[in-house]
C-alpha cells in the first residue's frame, strides 16, 4: 500500500525576508478590487499583473538563469505562490506557463525549445495553454484522436481541443497529440508545442454559467508546425501528461483558490460572532491549516526529485472538497440575501455557481479516487 | 528519520510485535523519558518522535495507555497524543478494509474491484493522510514552543477524519466486521472514544474559530505563515 509519505518543508534561506517582499510586491502592484474579483483567483487573467511580475523577477522563479529564470528552490517558489494566491491576485494569464508548461519544456524540452520559450514566459510575455480535454476525451484522457502526422515539412496537426483555459490569450499549447496512426489509448501519443498564431487554429470562446470567458474550443484544420515542436520523445506523450498532471495537481490553487471567501466572512462577523459562527469559522481554519500542511509535504516530495502522484491526488481531493463545503457551510449559517450587493455576498454567490467546477478541472473527484484507489493496491 | 526516532520506533515495534505489550514493558524500556531532556537523565526525544511512538501504539495495540506514560496529562499535550493515537488506529482500519476488500469475493469478484468500494476506500485513505500529517506537524509546533493553535487544528482535523473514516472501514467489512472475533472493533472503538477525548468537535471548533475571528481575515494568514515560517 503506498500511503501519503510525508516530506518536511525546509526551503533554503530566509523564508521571513521572501514573503515580506512578495507582499510589498503585492501591495504595490495588485490591482484594489472586491472580494469577488479575488476569488478563484488563478482564473483571473490580467496580462499587465503578470508583466509586472515578470519585471520584478517573481516568475521562471526556479528555472536556471541562463533561461532567464532565477535559479531559486522550489519551496521559495511555493511560498510566492501561496502568498499570490492567499491575496488572491490575478495570476491566470502566467499561470499554465509558470506551473507546468515551462517545467515540462525544462525536463523534456530540447535546448532550442528552452531558449525559445522560457526567457519570455519568465518575462511575463509568453502565456500558454493546456491541449488535453477533446470532445470525446474529457476524464478518459488517454481517448485523445487529435492527430499530428509527420511530413517533410513538420507536423500536421488536424483535430480539436476543448474546455481549454485561456487559450484566447495564450501564445502558446502544449497539445497532446496522437502521432502514431492507429495507435490506441496511452501509447502512440506526444507532446508538441503550437504557437496559437499559427494558420488553421481557430479558438472560440465557451462562456461558462456565470458569464464568464475562460474556456475556449480550439481547432486544428491542417495546421504546420515545425519538427523541432515535439516536447520529449516521441511516443512518451502519456508518461510526459502523468507527470505533468502531478505537477498540476499538488499545487495550493486546489485549497487557497477561494481563500478570499474566508477572509471575508471572518471580516463579516467581526470578534464578537455567536459561538455557530465562530465554529463555522474554526471547522474551516482546521481544515485550511491541514491542507497546507499537506500541500506543502506534496511540495517537498516535488522538490526531492519523485513525482507524487497519489499525493497529490489526495490533496487535490481534499482541497476541492474543502472548497466547495465551505460556500456551502456559510450560507447554511449565515443569514444573508445573495443580491443584497455586500462583499461576503457577492464572493459567496460566485463561489456557490462555480465551485462545482473545481472537482472537475484537473481530474475529477472520481478519477482522483480511482488514483488514491490504486496506490492502495486495491485489486 | 533521525537515529533517535529509528530507535525507539524499534524498541516500539517489537513491544508492540505480538498484540500482548504491556505498560509496564514501555515503563521498563523507559518510554516514561522520552521527553525528558538527556541531561535530565531522559532519552531527549523531540514531539515528532512522541507521535510517532504513539501513531504505532494506535495502529498495533490502541487500548494500551502509553500515551499517559510519555505525555502525561496536560489537555493540549493529550489532545495531541490523541491526534497521533487516532493516526495509527485509523491507518490500521484501513489495512484492514483494504485487507478484506482484496479477499471478500462477492457478485463473482473481489469487492475491491467495485468502483463504489474502492471510491470509499480512496476517501478513507485521504482521511488518514490528513490526518498523519496534522500529527507531525502539530508536533512539530509544539517542539517549537506555543502550539495551541497548531494542536487545535489537528485534534479537530481527526476528529472529522476518525468519524468519516471509522464508518467508512465498518461499512466496507459488512458484518463480518462487527463481531467479537474479528479485530477491526479494537480499532474503532477507540476512535470513538477519542473523538470525544480532550475536546470534541464543538470545543475545538470554538477555541480555533475565536482565534481566528481575533486576528480578522488578512491576519488570519498572517498568522498561519508567522507561525509555520518560525519553525
Amino acid at each position: 500500500m503506498q500511503g501519503f509519505a510525508i516530506h518536511a518543508f525546509d526551503p533554503p534561506g530566509d523564508s521571513v525576508a521572501l514573503r515580506a517582499e512578495i507582499r510589498a510586491f503585492l501591495a504595490e502592484h495588485q490591482p484594489k478590487g472586491s472580494a469577488a474579483s479575488r476569488a478563484n483567483c488563478w482564473q483571473v487573467a490580467d496580462p499587465e499583473f503578470s508583466r509586472a511580475l515578470g519585471k520584478a523577477g517573481w516568475l521562471g522563479f526556479t528555472w536556471p538563469t541562463q533561461y532567464g529564470g532565477h535559479g531559486r528552490h522550489l519551496l521559495e517558489r511555493y511560498i510566492v505562490v501561496e502568498e499570490l494566491l492567499a491575496a488572491g491576485a490575478p495570476v491566470a494569464a502566467h499561470w499554465i506557463g509558470d506551473r507546468q508548461t515551462g517545467p515540462l519544456i525544462l525536463r523534456y524540452g530540447t535546448e532550442e525549445q528552452r531558449e525559445r520559450y522560457l526567457p519570455a514566459m519568465a518575462r511575463g510575455e509568453s502565456f500558454a495553454c493546456i491541449g488535453l480535454s477533446e470532445p470525446g476525451a474529457g476524464s478518459d484522457l488517454a481517448s485523445v484522436r487529435t492527430s499530428a502526422r509527420r511530413t517533410r515539412e513538420g507536423w500536421r496537426i488536424n483535430g480539436q481541443k476543448v474546455w481549454t483555459s485561456g487559450a484566447h490569450h495564450a501564445h502558446t499549447m502544449l497539445a497532446l497529440v496522437r502521432t502514431q496512426e492507429g495507435s490506441e489509448r496511452n501509447a502512440g501519443l506526444s507532446q508538441l508545442l503550437v504557437d496559437l498564431d499559427t494558420p488553421g487554429i481557430t479558438i472560440r470562446p465557451i462562456i461558462d454559467l456565470a458569464g464568464v470567458h475562460h474556456f475556449n474550443e480550439v481547432f486544428f484544420d491542417d495546421v504546420l508546425v515545425p519538427e523541432g515542436a515535439l516536447v520529449g520523445a516521441e511516443g512518451n506523450g502519456w508518461a510526459q501528461v502523468t507527470a505533468e498532471l502531478a505537477i498540476e495537481r499538488s499545487g495550493p490553487e486546489r485549497y487557497l483558490s477561494s481563500h478570499a471567501l474566508l477572509v471575508a466572512l471572518i471580516d463579516h462577523l467581526g470578534p464578537n460572532a455567536d459561538p455557530a459562527a465562530r465554529a463555522l469559522v474554526g471547522r474551516a481554519t482546521a481544515d485550511l491549516w491541514t491542507l497546507r500542511q499537506m500541500s506543502m509535504s506534496v511540495t517537498a516530495k516535488l522538490a526531492h526529485g519523485e513525482d507524487p502522484v497519489v499525493e497529490a491526488a489526495i490533496v487535490k481531493d481534499l482541497g476541492n472538497a474543502y472548497e466547495q463545503e465551505l460556500p456551502r457551510a456559510v450560507q447554511d449559517a449565515i443569514a444573508l440575501d445573495l443580491l443584497d450587493g455586500s462583499e461576503l455576498s457577492n464572493v459567496l454567490h460566485l463561489l456557490l455557481l462555480t465551485s462545482p467546477s473545481f472537482s472537475l478541472r484537473g481530474g475529477t473527484k472520481e478519477i482522483l479516487r480511482g488514483i488514491a484507489a490504486r496506490g492502495l493496491g486495491l485489486r | 528519520m533521525s537515529e533517535m526516532r529509528t530507535q525507539l520506533v524499534e524498541t516500539a515495534t517489537a513491544l508492540l510485535a505480538d498484540g500482548t505489550a504491556t505498560i509496564e514493558a514501555f515503563a521498563e524500556a523507559g518510554f516514561g523519558q522520552l521527553l525528558t531532556p538527556e541531561a535530565e537523565g531522559g532519552f531527549g526525544g523531540d514531539w515528532g518522535d512522541a507521535a510517532e511512538v504513539l501513531r504505532l501504539v494506535g495502529f498495533h495495540q490502541p487500548r494500551l495507555d502509553v500515551a499517559a506514560l510519555i505525555v502525561g496529562d496536560g489537555q493540549l499535550d493529550c489532545a495531541l497524543a490523541t491526534t497521533a493515537l487516532v493516526g495509527g488506529a485509523l491507518q490500521r482500519a484501513l489495512e484492514l478494509a483494504i485487507d478484506h476488500a482484496n479477499t471478500r469475493v462477492q457478485f463473482g469478484k473481489p469487492l475491491g474491484k467495485q468502483q463504489a468500494v474502492q471510491q470509499s476506500l480512496a476517501l478513507m485513505a485521504e482521511e488518514v493522510a490528513a490526518v498523519a500529517v496534522a500529527a507531525q506537524a502539530a508536533a512539530k509546533a509544539r517542539d517549537a514552543g506555543d502550539a495551541a493553535f497548531e494542536i487545535g487544528c489537528a485534534k479537530l482535523r481527526a476528529n472529522r477524519a476518525a468519524g468519516i473514516g471509522g464508518a467508512i472501514a465498518h461499512q466496507v467489512h459488512g458484518a463480518i466486521g462487527f463481531t467479537q472475533d474479528y479485530p477491526l472493533h479494537h480499532y474503532t472503538a477507540k476512535l470513538v472514544e477519542w473523538r470525544s477525548a480532550y475536546g470534541n468537535d464543538a470545543y475545538w471548533a470554538e477555541q480555533v474559530g475565536t482565534f481566528a475571528l481575533s486576528l480578522g481575515g488578512a491576519g488570519l494568514w498572517t498568522e498561519i505563515t508567522r507561525r509555520s515560517d518560525a519553525l
